[in-house]
């Protein structure tokens, strides 16, 4: 079970996952806690440093680091012309979850543009996991 | 849109590209060399400048504008991985990289 656990854990598209699902939480986190974060004259308001006042914008750093940290280790073993690729899986999950947890609108066209990151993201997976079941 | 404007936007676009192909270059390498240490620092630098470029233009520019610029990041990253660390780009993964790019661009003009 223990041998298990740390054989997915070092397997680097598990860790690719693992990136994409923390920076789409992330994501959800850094809005939901810019919308809380109090308004400060308009000089200083561009930064957006007044967020750090919400802990949900801290929730959402930790996700940014981990995600990085997790992208950082795919980069040791897959290579960029596919890793980057796939990391666009975000542009799918991002929309989709402002769409379930923020209730946010997305348009039809924004919904073909969905479409189209998927595909492109399916196309560049399948002989990805066709070498794969090989090994 | 002005002349300097469209200068930061590509110079942000280039640093974030050559941030990706740096880290690349330095989780590649030994931990303990010289290599690693010196492109990952670089790396690292210019994704921080990239990180901050775009944080100004997004003063000045809806995100929806700035965005399908980032979507480029990928055909443009799949080309030069492909040109400087000599990955293998087959047509199949630079189809896929390009319909990518389409579609963020897509989500942005919506």
């Amino acid at each position: 079970m223990i041998q298990k656990t740390k054989e997915l854990l070092l397997n680097p598209w598990f860790q690719l996952v693992l990136s994409v699902l923390f920076v789409t939480t992330s994501e959800v986190f850094l809005k939901r806690g810019a919308v809380q974060a109090p308004r400060l004259p308009e000089e200083v308001n561009w930064t957006g440093v007044s967020g750090l006042a919400s802990l949900d914008v801290w929730y959402g750093i930790l996700f940014v680091i981990a995600s990085f940290v997790n992208w950082l280790y795919v980069l040791r073993f897959i290579p960029l012309t596919i890793a980057f690729p796939l990391s666009n899986f975000v542009h799918v999950l991002v929309p989709l979850s402002s769409w379930f947890f923020l209730n946010e609108y997305i348009s039809a066209q924004r919904w073909c543009g969905i479409a189209l990151v998927l595909l492109g993201v399916l196309i560049v997976a399948k002989p990805v996991a066709r070498m794969e079941e090989k090994l | 849109m002005t002349l300097f404007s469209a200068l930061l936007i590509f110079v942000a676009l280039i640093l974030f590209v050559g941030a990706q192909l740096f880290l690349k270059h330095a989780m590649e390498s030994d931990f303990r060399s010289a290599r690693f240490t010196k492109c990952f620092a670089i790396g690292l630098s210019t994704m921080t400048a990239s990180f901050f470029i775009t944080l100004g233009l997004l003063q000045h520019f809806d995100l929806s504008y700035l965005y399908p610029f980032q979507g480029l990041s990928v055909v443009i990253i799949s080309l030069l991985a492909a040109a400087i660390l000599r990955e293998k780009l087959t047509p199949r993964l630079f189809f896929g990289a390009a319909l990518i790019s389409a579609g963020v661009v897509l989500v942005s003009l919506s």
